[in-house]
């Protein structure tokens, strides 16, 4: 986005799923910043931004306790109820930095996302209640993975009395804060963190929602239609 | 996960200066699919009562324990205090935050959390309320300290180095915020505002305010708030699950009330301590 640039890559292994959702696979969401794109971010400099951001994430597109409301389907994970599950590792890396990560690296995992396939695996007949039952992974990729349900994070930055979307870095350092939506595709609300110590009054938040939805339409069909164009792409070559 | 906490606030041991009934709002059950009877017997849109006492830590500048049913925070206030000789010079104040679990505060002892994180949340909800300007060039110092996490507890999946996907606790958030501001009120540190902060789960329809470990398992969604009550602004906001539009300005609006009432009784509780003094 502008000059921003993020790398987002999907990795999947298989694993045992945890006992209290013995039904749904399990998600992990990490972002590094790496010094490329800041000096500052060197060694342990970037720890504290990428956490920031790890956790956003993880708030915006993993919903609530009971996997309700959760941009990413978990139950599609699972291969074996109770034994064996698909781990997915999303993995984020801040290349350019130019304001506005989180907007980009959640459009960045979207398309991730999008163009995962998590291969079809085969289990073993027989199998003792307590053993992990045999898989057999195949190689040809099939089962592509559903986005139609993960939302898309939306950044508006206050500025003096006025928001804006998608601040660049100048922008931002005059911010007095921010709040990050990730709206789905049936405008509902997934996820909202507020950055920034100013306080906000409840009817600009509710302004802020409303903005928010408009924009991330518009950003969901351009970033739906550029997957789509970058699958054909694909398949062409 | 292995212990269920005992959730059970009935027998009132804990003494609350406020009639446990603050919020007598009809509970809205609009084609209620999920019939939940909350195991303290509280309305849906009923809080814990609530409890705070400054002065807890005699050595600190300011201290506050807080009491809301099963959890118990200690927060303590150092400062204003000369800044490490190794941080550039600000001619505004610096916050400090750093919240840390008691071994014995989750039923599974030695589960801690995630230190950093609370501490990053409580650094923004408090930061908006104090006036930096007042004390340039040092730190003020807040300590948080959970001696028992009962309630109010926000899970998220946190993944460790291994494989597995544990489910910490993010929370007592709420608790732990209001807390830190009265400590804060009680150290002298000047703030536009005390934050009050409460915590909304939602079950299917159903709204429920300040939600308990159990409820917590079962939530399609949250939203934690923290706000000024008197300037009516909010500093921190956090909102996991899907909440449409009306839904969400319902279940804020729901936040927006309950913690202008706690705001009401922690500030009644520190002139408590103010004329306790002047005596």
């Amino acid at each position: 986005m502008g000059s921003t640039d993020v790398i987002a890559s999907v990795k999947a292994e298989l694993g045992r799923p945890s006992a209290m959702q013995p039904d749904k696979g399990k998600v992990a969401i990490f972002v590094d910043c790496s010094p490329t794109a800041e000096p500052t971010f060197e060694g342990r400099g970037g720890e504290e931004l990428s956490a920031e951001l790890s956790s956003a994430l993880q708030h915006c597109l993993l919903g609530g306790k009971s996997g309700a409301g959760a941009g990413i389907d978990l139950s599609s994970l699972v291969v074996v109820e109770g034994k064996v599950c698909w781990d997915l590792y999303i993995d984020g890396l801040v290349i350019s930095s130019d304001g506005n990560l989180l907007d980009a690296l959640g459009a960045a995992i979207k398309a991730a996302l999008s163009n995962t396939g998590i291969p079809s695996v085969h289990v073993a007949a027989e199998a003792a209640s307590d053993e992990q039952p045999e898989v057999d992974i195949s190689d040809e990729e099939f089962l592509q993975f559903d986005t139609s349900g993960v939302p898309v994070i939306t950044t508006l930055t206050k500025v003096g009395k006025h928001y804006i979307v998608d601040a660049t870095l100048e922008e931002e350092s005059q911010m007095s804060s921010a709040v990050s939506i990730s709206i789905n595709r049936q405008g509902h609300i997934c996820g909202m963190i507020k950055r920034g110590g100013v306080g906000l009054d409840p009817s600009v938040i509710l302004d802020m929602i409303s903005v928010a939805n408009f924009v991330s339409r518009q950003l969901m069909d351009k970033l739906d239609s550029e997957i789509a164009a970058a699958d054909a792409d694909e398949d062409e070559s | 996960m292995a212990a269920k906490p005992s959730t059970t606030t009935t027998a009132k041991a804990t003494y609350s200066p406020i009639d446990p009934t603050r919020k007598t709002r009809p509970p809205i059950f609009s084609g209620s699919d999920v019939d939940w009877l909350r195991p303290d017997s509280r309305g849906f849109h009923q809080c814990r009562p609530a409890f705070f006492r400054t002065g807890a830590v005699n050595s600190a500048s300011g201290s506050a324990y807080a009491e809301f049913g099963n959890t118990k925070v200690i927060v303590s206030v150092f400062g204003p205090r000369e800044s490490k000789k190794a941080m550039m010079y600000s001619n505004i104040g610096r916050l400090n935050c750093n919240v840390s679990y008691t071994t014995f505060a989750t039923p599974i002892r030695g589960q801690g959390s995630d230190h950093k994180d609370f501490s990053s949340m409580l650094h923004k909800a408090l930061e908006g309320a104090i006036i930096l300007e007042t004390f340039p060039k040092t730190t003020v110092d807040v300590f948080a300290l959970v001696l028992e996490s009962g309630g109010s507890i926000r899970f998220l999946v946190k993944q460790v180095d291994e494989l597995d996907t544990l489910w910490f606790a993010v929370g007592d958030l709420p608790v732990v915020i209001s807390c830190a501001s009265v400590a804060l009120a009680d150290a002298g540190i000047m703030m536009y505002d005390l934050v009050a902060s409460v915590s909304v789960s939602c079950l299917g329809k159903n709204l429920l305010i300040d939600p308990v470990l159990e409820e917590e398992s079962y939530q399609d969604g949250s939203l934690m708030i923290a706000c000024m009550p008197s300037r009516y602004e909010v500093t921190q906001l956090t909102v996991t699950g899907e909440w449409s539009t009306p839904h969400f300005n319902e279940a804020m609006q729901l936040c927006l009330d309950a913690s202008a009432k706690l705001g009401k009784i922690m500030r009644s509780c520190l002139k408590e301590a103010a004329s306790d003094e002047q005596e």
